[in-house]
């Protein structure tokens, strides 16, 4: 591996939360390694309490590590202000000041990155535009609903064009369009060079999106690999074929019976719910995307 | 050529600084403004400004109006402010840290002083807006009231330079007294020289000058402005004498000037019925076309020592010269800056108790403090030797003097005694007072406050 490419280096990381007298209550994380290089889209993975989003504020610098060390972008602290120029953050919830509207929301982080004021107005229109959040723009976010906070809360993430962006549950509290919105977002992020890590209990938004899974369990990491890799199962070839007719697909079967020696299992691929739902209500869908590309492009 | 790449790439980080900083005063005063709580606190100010001078009854003269305009209406405003301001900058980091909206400020590149900084001016900001809005609305009332009969006579709106007599400090006083003691072997017993000098230093402050009849008593004043021909000067002199023998009472003041060659002016005292005494004199009365700096002031009580009993002044403090110095509204304007001051002390107090501690512990200490800070001056001038003695009452005057010997420099000024008094707020201790309530203090508690921000944990484990 590139050690110039690696973007975030866990070594031994462990926490362990302590009560008033400092005695230890509950051990979060414990001897964490994990390695993600530039341009990897991660998804960490694992039940209530795993460890995931403790992991996370630990990357961030919102919470302290007990044991081991975090090295963000060529062995700089978490802490380091260089650093926190170069990542963004969309926490689980969104904790916006409900007293602001979205466009004031995004100016004021936008001040938090020093953006000349011009500048800060443009991407603050631009993000606007992204997260389809312009007709919302002057509204206070106190009276959004959770999903238009959440928007609010990614493009918050995006204002300062990050190197790395770390999503604690993205598309919770999304609907179907919000999601695969979000999905196709990181995606293309992905595809222009950003480093994601993204934490979701929705496990299929994971696989659709994400390189590389690592699966946390009771604060362990118990897996990291590939997406690709770790769901294979390498006995099991399954054929694609489109257009077959009924005869010539029994013919088929028949054929591959004969040589294998085994019952060979056919069937119909079925499109995901999430994807019929959106050929239904959200025909226009791939519209928003076109604007995130258009976005990212800029 | 790198000295001045340097400079730029320096220059370039301070401005982004700055944009973050104002970017935090900015929310911090959107948040105040769209808060209910601010709304009530304008309400509350605006009826204290407009209802108080009606409700409070004074003593029927425009003199006691003004005092109660200006002593009750901005000392009440400015009470509430000050709580206001503590309770506010408590919340400001605690309920961030409380509600988790900090977090998504924790996590961009702003340093914990940017964060201190941007939420202190803008509470700086804030008090500023409120405590000009409340002494505009007075002087907006003693203006409107200066039309009404009897106030343009009886309220002067003057601001004078104060000479007091010159004579030893109390410290030196104290010191004086302590050698003589010693050399009479005559010190108390059981108490550290420490303890006695700082009774005897309170005893000099308030210790009283007994005038009997037909004695004199002669004080000299060095003025802090040389007074031309053409001023006039004022002599003020309060005083204690027996209530039922008060109209018997009469004087001679003796006013010379410190000039070759100028003449003293005379002038006989006979109402002391008020427990104060003021007159001027024309600096023409002295004869001289020479600018004064000095007077020599001869007080003698001339009543009958049969019917009247003696005069008693508290001379350090009792005994003024006043001279003109500036404008009312100018020592207006010097008031509300010392408030102002006042306020951003409290405000960089509350900011950091807010960053160590949740918003109600906050909220409760800082209460707690500055009730200790209003009782402990009262506690360590009414305690005595034998109180410092008692083991249990020992751990509550050391905290009462540890309090006031911290906060001496914001409360050792009363701007609106001055204002009512006429006397102009010198330049030396507003100063003072700035650079203390104003720098040297906040960046104590800055310098607090960003360490602890620094070593919190900004996030709960979920």
């Amino acid at each position: 591996m590139d050690a110039m490419n690696e973007i975030i280096q866990i070594k031994n990381l462990g926490k362990t939360f302590k009560d008033f007298w400092h005695r230890p209550v509950v051990v979060a994380v414990k001897d964490l390694n994990l390695t993600i290089q530039r341009g990897e889209v991660v998804g960490l993975l694992g039940p209530n309490g795993s460890g995931k989003s403790t992991t996370l504020k630990m990357l961030l610098g919102l919470l302290r590590p007990t044991s081991g060390a975090i090295e963000l972008f060529d062995g700089r602290g978490p802490e380091d202000v260089a650093v926190k120029s170069r990542l963004g953050y969309l926490p689980e919830v969104s904790h916006l000041h409900e007293f602001l509207t979205p466009r004031e929301t995004l100016m004021y982080y936008a001040s938090l990155f020093g953006l000349p004021h011009a500048a800060a107005k443009r991407r603050t229109n631009e993000l606007l535009e992204m997260v389809g959040l312009v007709p919302a723009a002057d509204r206070a976010v106190g009276r959004f609903s959770k999903g238009m906070a959440r928007r609010v809360g990614l493009a918050q993430a995006l204002i300062n064009a990050p190197e790395l962006l770390i999503l604690d549950e993205p598309t919770s509290g999304l609907d179907p369009i919000g999601c695969r919105e979000v999905k196709d977002l990181v995606r293309l992020l992905a595809k222009s060079g950003v480093t994601v890590l993204m934490t979701s209990h929705l496990l299929a938004d994971v696989e659709d999106v994400c390189d590389r899974v690592a699966i946390m369990n009771k604060g362990v990491l118990c897996a990291n690999g590939a997406t690709r890799e770790l769901l294979r199962n390498p006995e099991i070839v399954r054929f694609s074929i489109a257009g077959l007719s009924t005869e010539t697909a029994a013919d088929v079967r028949m054929q591959i019976e004969k040589q294998v020696d085994r019952p060979v299992h056919q069937d119909f691929p079925e499109m995901s719910l999430e994807a019929y739902f959106l050929k239904v209500v959200a025909p226009e869908a791939n519209g928003q995307a076109f604007k995130m590309a258009h976005f990212l492009e800029k | 050529m790198a000295r001045h790449s340097r400079w730029r790439i320096f220059l370039k980080s301070d401005v982004k600084t700055i944009r973050k900083i104002f970017g935090i005063l900015v929310i911090s005063l959107r948040a105040a403004l769209r808060a209910k709580t601010v709304f009530a606190l304008l309400m509350l100010m605006a009826a204290c400004v407009t209802l108080l001078p009606a409700v409070i009854k004074g003593d029927g003269t425009p003199e006691g109006d003004c005092r109660i305009l200006v002593m009750y209406t901005i000392g009440f405003a400015f009470a509430i402010l000050c709580l206001a301001t503590l309770w506010a900058a408590c919340a400001l980091f605690a309920a961030e840290i409380d509600n988790q909206n900090i977090q998504l400020s924790a996590v961009k590149p702003v340093r914990a002083f940017d964060f201190w900084l941007g939420k202190w001016l803008a509470l700086l900001v804030l008090n500023g807006m409120l405590i000009m809005a409340v002494y505009s609305a007075v002087y907006a009332q003693i203006r409107w009231k200066q039309r009404q009969a009897g106030w343009r006579e009886s309220v002067q709106l003057v601001s004078r330079h104060i000479a007091r007599p010159i004579l030893p400090t109390p410290r030196e006083e104290a010191l004086e007294t302590y050698s003589f003691l010693e050399k009479q072997k005559a010190l108390p017993d059981g108490f550290s020289k420490a303890q006695v000098l700082r009774t005897l230093a309170d005893k000099a402050r308030e210790r009283y000058t007994i005038v009997n009849p037909g004695d004199s008593v002669e004080w000299r004043f060095a003025l802090a402005r040389p007074v031309a021909t053409n001023e006039i000067v004022t002599v003020r002199i309060r005083f204690d004498t027996e209530y039922s023998t008060r109209t018997q009472v009469a004087g001679l003041c003796r006013l010379a000037p410190d000039v070759p060659g100028a003449q003293a002016v005379e002038i006989p005292l006979s109402d002391f019925s008020l427990n104060e005494i003021v007159f001027d004199v024309s600096c023409e009365a002295f004869g001289t076309t020479k600018s004064i700096s000095g007077f020599n002031l001869v007080f003698t009580h001339t009543g009958d020592p049969a019917k009247t009993s003696a005069v008693m002044l508290r001379f350090r403090k009792d005994v003024a010269v006043l001279t003109q110095g500036g404008t009312f509204e100018a020592n207006l304007v010097r008031s509300a800056i010392i408030h102002w001051s006042i306020l951003a002390l409290l405000a960089a107090f509350g900011l950091t108790l807010s960053a160590c501690f949740s918003l109600p512990v906050a909220v409760f200490i800082s209460t707690l403090l500055l009730l200790l800070v209003m009782v402990g001056t009262s506690v360590t001038e009414v305690v005595s030797q034998e109180d410092e003695k008692e083991w249990l009452q020992r751990p509550g005057i050391i905290v009462s003097r540890m309090v006031s010997t911290v906060a001496q420099h914001a409360i050792r000024m009363d701007p609106l005694d001055a204002i009512i008094n006429g006397e102009r707020i010198e330049t030396a201790p507003f100063m003072d007072a700035l650079l203390w309530n104003l720098l040297v203090v906040p960046s104590g508690f800055a310098l607090c406050g960003i360490l602890i921000l620094r070593r919190r944990e900004l996030a709960s484990g979920d």
